[in-house]
């Protein structure tokens, strides 16, 4: 039994019981109005778009001359390339895990995600950035037999470079399988685009809506490729993490054998992905006026699930560090000699305090939660923790040196290492790169999904319920 | 809900109540035949407690066996409780109505049972109480405070209190129920058990607000419970195949995967026997199916991940402990029941629709779970302690011996016994939960459709 967008025409407008500007209650919208403001909403703010887009380019120019300045100085140094492996693996953490907010609860029926479904999937498509710049990274990696003898990994018996090609394979199957789960539900809006805008957006929404009418078959397609995209993105998304931790961490340092590693990665990647999300819904709310599609329900569910996943990031660290810290192996005390009290100390508690106790000790009150401000806050506090305690594994995984690799546990402990300039520009290149690649996408194609929304007007209807309000929320087969 | 079929509260009442109200035909003589193996069952503990534990098939080197592996399969059973009840009340997941009662109930039981398996696990139980009073921290003469075997009966203590707390909240306006429609000692007990519930605006807020915030509060103790017993075994590295960061969330998963199965049998079994068919509907058993292919899959990759990362070590010791569990006889059969009926069968058949529609299919199919989650934690605990070691000077292959046997099975009788007892006074589907998901439950008509919807409140 399922229902239809092209039926949003016939949609008559039942009364709303909280007025437009209002965070809180149900807003009814004109299907017309849905498609006009999203729509208007990739012309806002053409100033600020410039002026943003300029700084951003030139910041990610910026980034690449470090990139390249430090392959000049540095290529044949493992131990140099700590910082970069680090802000690979954050992107990888929150590009990677956004989608899932679109997924996953999707899944579930749950309504309150149709806003943020376009938003989370475009976080895929920072993909782009995370694999230009592991291919430095790929280049320093030394290969399976190192020295006359097999190092431990993953890939046992495998070839030689067999690390090298399968990250490549992993990350860019993750990319396309984040387009195709993007691009398959735009294909709605792009056909709204091409009948509803001008110029080159016309012309770019025509190419990209590939005939797209909205006849039944149409829409039965297209659920059906989304949740075969959503599954797949999943189960690619465990597997990039699964590889990635496992060569560019554990794989070179002696004796870390950490099977929960992979995990903990794909935990925090779903956390960031979460905070990722809050941050850019408030942003689009703010700058481009979608105080009415991005409203309280959106923030206070996302508030949520991010206070759900903090729990869990330290369910899944706690985990490991209790046995590691319980064993007392000789291997077991060099791992929290290298990861908790050792050279990334500071990393580490500052990392403890904004990955879990603040958020937690924030997000846990129902007032926080409950309002638009409030989760922003949190996930701000959660992106900067996310980015420690990355730097925290890989900077001091990236710091022992390959003569050590073949040792069954690490038996002298490096010294911290500081970011140098190149460092520097490389983390900020980076991170203006993959905010320049979302607001490219952004004035291309509306940030709130045109038939999404339309389609969770007609599946709500604002009721009477006692002396209060309810809506009743359609739940379609 | 499309199956559903519209009830006045008197029918439901009436049909939810035939446990308390009109007692079955069957419930008296399979009550006594499980009450005379449960008896049989504590006249074998009790020949065990007065022989000791020679008499089981556990010696040096394996000195976990049977016992262990059945208290973490019935504290892997206990998770069903919160799961179902406490996650799938605070996402507001519609179905589980008619389940939570059931799910919080074997908990609650399960809890019990496994927690006497440690103690006849220690030969002479009578002891465990100088572990506890007084606690000597002083000289160091006791069990070490911080030790995981010491927070176990915390946990599950805590577990235990918890579940009780929360299956009785949330059985107080059924009590209420009862005591207005039974007469004499029945009606005295229940006025006694309903501490005055008369359901009015108030009490029902303070229970509504009672249940979500025990489902909160329940939901890391949950977690935590079958962490900890995993510790039991992770942080032990003089054991291969046990010294694994993966465990605690590999022991919870594993749980949950063979606590819902549980649930999902024992709903069957309550479908059939009470013949609940109007509340206990074939879309429930779809919903849980579901639900379990996620967890199955999950509870897969991480069995993966636990043994990729043990012989990525290529520790001649750990690889020599893989080949043994895989490929070495009787082990080779029990890995291979087990994966199949763990998963590859199970989950298999529930991609199927038709398959999670059929009641029976999914009897069975549930029950090849459990068996398959407890040879796993069997093939988790025996074969890594019965592996030569230097340093031992004697070691002999495990082979439980006929007493264990007999015990494992009087712990199945057991909770079944506890379960249908309490079917007698308690009803197993909430009443309440019933109606209320009557009022909730609504359509929305689009274009010329009509779609199920539920009303939801707001702030």
């Amino acid at each position: 039994m399922a229902t239809n967008s092209a039926l949003a025409g016939q949609a008559t407008a039942p009364e709303s019981h909280a007025g437009h500007g209002s965070d809180a209650g149900h807003v009814v919208l004109r299907p017309a109005d849905v498609k006009t403001t999203l729509i208007a909403s990739t012309t806002a703010g053409a100033r600020g778009f410039k002026r943003w887009s300029i700084v951003l380019g030139v910041l990610t120019i910026v980034g690449i001359a470090g990139i390249v300045l430090k392959a000049v100085q540095s290529l044949d140094d493992q131990t140099e390339w700590g910082y970069t492996a680090a802000i690979a693996a954050f992107l990888l953490t929150v590009g990677g895990g956004a989608p899932l907010v679109a997924v996953a609860p999707v899944l579930a029926k749950a309504n309150w995600v149709r806003p943020l479904t376009r938003l989370s999937a475009a976080f895929s498509l920072m993909g782009v950035v995370t694999i230009a710049i592991m291919v430095p990274l790929v280049a320093v990696l030394p290969p399976l037999v190192t020295e006359g003898a097999r190092r431990r990994s993953i890939w046992f018996e495998s070839p030689d470079l067999t690390p090298h090609v399968m990250i490549f394979l992993a990350m860019g199957t993750l990319l396309l399988a984040g387009l195709g789960l993007f691009y398959t539900s735009a294909m709605p809006d792009f056909a709204a685009m091409r009948d509803h805008s001008t110029g080159w957006r016309r012309n770019v929404g025509k190419s990209l809506a590939r005939g797209w009418v909205g006849s039944t078959v149409q829409w039965r397609t297209l659920r059906m490729r989304i949740g075969m995209f959503g599954t797949f993105y999943f189960l690619v998304l465990i597997y990039t993490h699964f590889v990635f931790t496992s060569d560019f961490a554990m794989g070179v340092v002696p004796g870390w054998r950490d099977a929960i590693f992979p995990m903990y990665h794909s935990m925090s990647s779903i956390q960031a992905g979460v905070a990722v999300t809050i941050i850019a819904a408030w942003a689009a709310r703010r700058y481009l006026g979608l105080q009415d599609y991005l409203r309280l329900d959106q923030f206070w569910s996302l508030g949520r699930l991010l206070f759900a996943t903090s729990l869990l990031w330290v369910y899944f660290f706690f985990s490991a560090f209790i046995v590691f810290w319980y064993g007392r192996s000789l291997a077991d005390i060099a791992w929290v000699d290298m990861f908790i009290r050792g050279p990334m100390i500071w990393a580490f508690i500052p990392g403890m305090f904004m990955s879990f106790l603040l958020p937690w000790w924030w997000l846990i009150w129902n007032r926080v939660r409950t309002s638009v401000n409030g989760p922003t806050i949190g996930a701000v506090i959660v992106l900067f923790g996310l980015l420690l305690d990355r730097m925290r594994i890989y900077v001091s995984a990236w710091s022992v040196p390959p003569e050590q690799i073949h040792e069954r546990y690490l038996h002298t402990i490096p010294d911290t290492v500081w970011p140098d300039t190149f460092d520097y520009m490389i983390i900020v290149g980076a991170l203006s790169a993959a905010a320049l690649v979302m607001l490219l996408i952004f004035r291309v194609i509306p940030i709130v999904s045109i038939w999404q929304t339309q389609e969770y007007q007609l599946l709500s209807k604002p009721v009477k319920y006692l002396r209060g309000h309810g809506v009743l929320v359609a739940k379609p087969d | 809900m499309q199956q559903r079929r519209v009830l006045d509260q008197v029918e439901t009442n009436r049909i939810l109540l035939n446990g308390q109200l009109n007692t079955p035909k069957w419930w008296l003589p399979t009550v006594l035949g499980l009450g005379v193996v449960v008896l049989i069952g504590f006249v074998i503990i009790g020949f065990m407690v007065n022989r000791g534990l020679g008499v089981t098939g556990l010696s040096r080197p394996v000195y976990w066996g049977l016992f262990i592996t059945t208290f973490v399969f019935w504290v892997g059973i206990s998770h069903a409780g919160i799961m179902i009840s406490a996650i799938l009340r605070l996402t507001q997941a519609e179905w589980r109505r008619p389940v939570t009662r059931a799910a919080e109930l074997l908990t609650v039981f399960s809890l019990l049972t496994a927690l006497i398996f440690p103690l006849i696990h220690a030969g002479r139980p009578w002891r465990i109480a100088y572990w506890i009073l007084p606690y000597d921290f002083a000289r160091g003469i006791f069990p070490n405070i911080r030790s995981p075997l010491i927070m176990d009966p915390v946990a599950i203590g805590t577990y235990l209190t918890g579940s009780t707390l929360f299956l009785y909240v949330a059985l107080l306006p059924d009590l209420g129920n009862l005591r207005d429609r039974t007469r004499g000692w029945q009606k005295t007990l229940y006025t006694v058990l309903a501490l005055g519930w008369r359901g009015n605006p108030r009490q029902w807020k303070l229970q509504t607000v009672g249940g979500i915030l025990l489902s909160a509060l329940m939901l890391p103790i949950f977690v935590s419970v079958h962490s900890i017993v995993s510790w039991d075994f992770a942080i032990t590295p003089a054991v291969e195949g046990w010294h694994s960061t993966i465990f605690a969330p590999y022991f919870v998963i594993g749980a949950v995967h063979s606590g819902v199965s549980a649930v999902v049998t024992m709903m069957a079994l309550m479908r059939w026997l009470w013949k609940w068919d109007d509340f206990i509907r074939p879309e429930h058993f779809d919903a849980l199916a579901r639900l379990l292919i996620v967890v199955a899959t999950a509870w897969l990759g991480f069995t993966f991940l636990e043994l990729v990362f043990a012989i990525y070590s290529l520790d001649a010791p750990e690889i020599a402990l893989r080949e043994l569990q895989i490929f070495s006889w009787p082990w080779n059969l029990m890995f291979g029941v087990f994966l199949m009926t763990g998963y590859i069968i199970p989950v298999g058949m529930w991609l199927f629709k038709s398959v999670r529609n059929n009641i029976a299919l999914m009897f069975w199919t549930s029950l090849f779970v459990n068996i398959g989650m407890w040879l796993e934690r069997f093939m988790i605990i025996v074969p890594g302690l019965s592996r030569r070691t230097p340093f031992v000077y004697t070691w002999d292959s495990y082979r439980p011996s006929l007493v264990e046997w007999s015990i494992l099975v009087w712990s199945v009788a057991w909770v079944t016994f506890l379960m249908l007892l309490f079917s007698r006074f308690f009803p197993l589907v909430p009443l309440f939960e019933q109606k209320e998901s009557q009022i909730f439950v609504d359509k929305i008509k689009i274009g010329r459709v009509n779609v199920p919807a539920i009303l939801r409140e707001q702030e």
